[in-house]
């Protein structure tokens, strides 16, 4: 990082708002890595998450002023940003024909393995930890952003268990970050 | 409520995460604003989450950085006009058949203008023209009389007589008689002549055996350089008198000119 001025996020909040280059520089320099290793998750391929991350800088540029500081911390919500756009660049059509990612449907899951290089970092890293059915459950919602009813269906599992299954991952997470 | 099983709902985690739906999301802010307790749990997994993120990191290529930058100043400007533009302009969408109106409308009026210009400048160009039409019809008229004067002075056969004032040398005028025609035309002159008065006119005689032969009236302030007046076979001299308007059958007063051939 070549930038010496280090920021109190709420001070960075009002830079941005203020289209001040150089917080942009340093917001770049110091979450680009965070959310690009999530973006890389869930896109895989390089080139497009290169554009993902192009994508999210831009949008939270624009949206700086949509930020809400009682609901959250700037970075939770510049990584749904992140996240949101990335799972969006996987339901584009050009995408589905390079991937060849299927959609989710009955009885067809794809099983979370591990891509060396992709998986083994950031939030995975811990997902790691998790057993097989509650990471598998993390992958699709999280990772893949199918909701709970498209997750029941595939999966022949009841709403209500997939909803306490997740909930339950969660919070299995949260005692693995802390 | 109970709190402490509420925060390990995991509501929370599907909160910070983005998982939950529209309802829960907003019921979570709305107990989260009343609970100061929930919203410590929030944020304590919110720098959980963000601190494993920022030390596991896949660092992008080194040139996205330049690039994105790049990106990002540019909607800067993009970004002023978006946030200015509805509050100070009123911008309101025309459908196509509108502005095809507004267009035709348009084209109307010019197309209207035009022809009234052009209509206008075509009477000023015709009235132009006529104008110019007639200068040259009369100056055509008169140059063809010059030339024609011009051809009679130079024929050959044609005998010149100049009358000389009687009185005063400074009154003059002078005779064609082109004695070589068969009619033996006989032209005049008017070299300087005096105003005549309303009742007085000028008349040319010839003198043949000291008779005088009437050969026309004159005015003393003539158009054309050569008058074509009476014919006459044969003559001695020629004389102007001044007769009263209308003429005489004889001179009334002594000859004003007179030229000997």
């Amino acid at each position: 990082m070549s930038t010496k001025i280090t920021y109190r996020e709420q001070d960075l909040v009002i830079s941005l708002r203020n289209k001040d280059n150089q917080a942009f520089g340093y917001l770049y320099d110091h979450y680009s890595g965070a959310l690009y290793g999530v973006i890389r998750q869930i896109v895989g391929e390089l080139e497009l998450s290169n554009d993902v991350l192009q994508e999210t800088f831009v949008n939270i540029w624009r949206k700086i002023d949509s930020y809400d500081e009682t609901k959250g911390r700037l970075f939770t919500w510049m990584l749904n940003i992140a996240r949101n756009a990335a799972i969006d660049k996987t339901r584009s059509k050009g995408f589905q024909q390079t991937q060849r990612q299927q959609p989710l449907e009955d009885g067809e899951v794809l099983q979370a393995s591990v891509r060396p290089g992709i998986d083994d970092y950031g939030l995975k890293k811990v997902l790691l930890r998790l057993k097989d059915e509650h990471r598998q459950l993390i992958d699709l919602s999280y990772y893949q952003g199918f909701t709970h009813e498209q997750i029941a269906k595939a999966l022949h599992m009841p709403l209500g268990t997939v909803k306490t299954r997740i909930r339950t991952a969660l919070t299995q997470l949260r005692a693995l970050l802390s | 409520m109970n709190v402490k099983e509420y925060i390990s709902s995991g509501i929370i985690e599907s909160y910070v995460m983005g998982m939950a739906t529209d309802v829960e999301r907003h019921e979570f802010e709305a107990v989260c604003a009343q609970y100061p307790e929930i919203a410590e749990a929030r944020n304590a997994f919110e720098l959980a989450l963000e601190e494993q993120l920022l030390t596991s990191t896949s660092q992008p290529p080194v040139h996205l950085k330049q690039l994105i930058e790049g990106k990002v100043l540019s909607t800067a400007v993009d970004i002023d006009v978006a946030n200015v533009e509805p509050d100070e302009i009123q911008v309101r969408r025309i459908g196509p058949w509108k502005w095809l109106a507004a267009a035709s409308i348009i084209l109307l009026a010019a197309t209207a203008f035009w022809a009234i210009t052009t209509n206008n400048k075509y009477i000023e160009l015709q009235a132009a023209h006529n104008n110019l039409q007639n200068q040259l019809q009369q100056s055509t008229a008169q140059l063809d009389t010059l030339k024609q004067e011009a051809s009679l002075l130079q024929k050959p056969g044609i005998m010149m007589a100049t009358m000389k004032g009687t009185s005063d040398p400074g009154i003059y005028a002078t005779i064609y008689w082109d004695t070589t025609s068969a009619n033996k035309d006989v032209y005049l002159m008017v070299n300087n002549l005096p105003e005549t008065t309303s009742d007085k006119q000028y008349q040319l005689w010839a003198l043949l055996n000291g008779q005088p032969i009437d050969l026309g009236m004159i005015e003393a302030r003539q158009q054309r350089l050569l008058l074509r007046m009476k014919n006459v076979q044969s003559a001695e001299a020629f004389a102007i008198t001044l007769e009263p308007k209308g003429g005489s059958a004889t001179p009334t007063s002594a000859p004003l000119v007179l030229g000997k051939l």
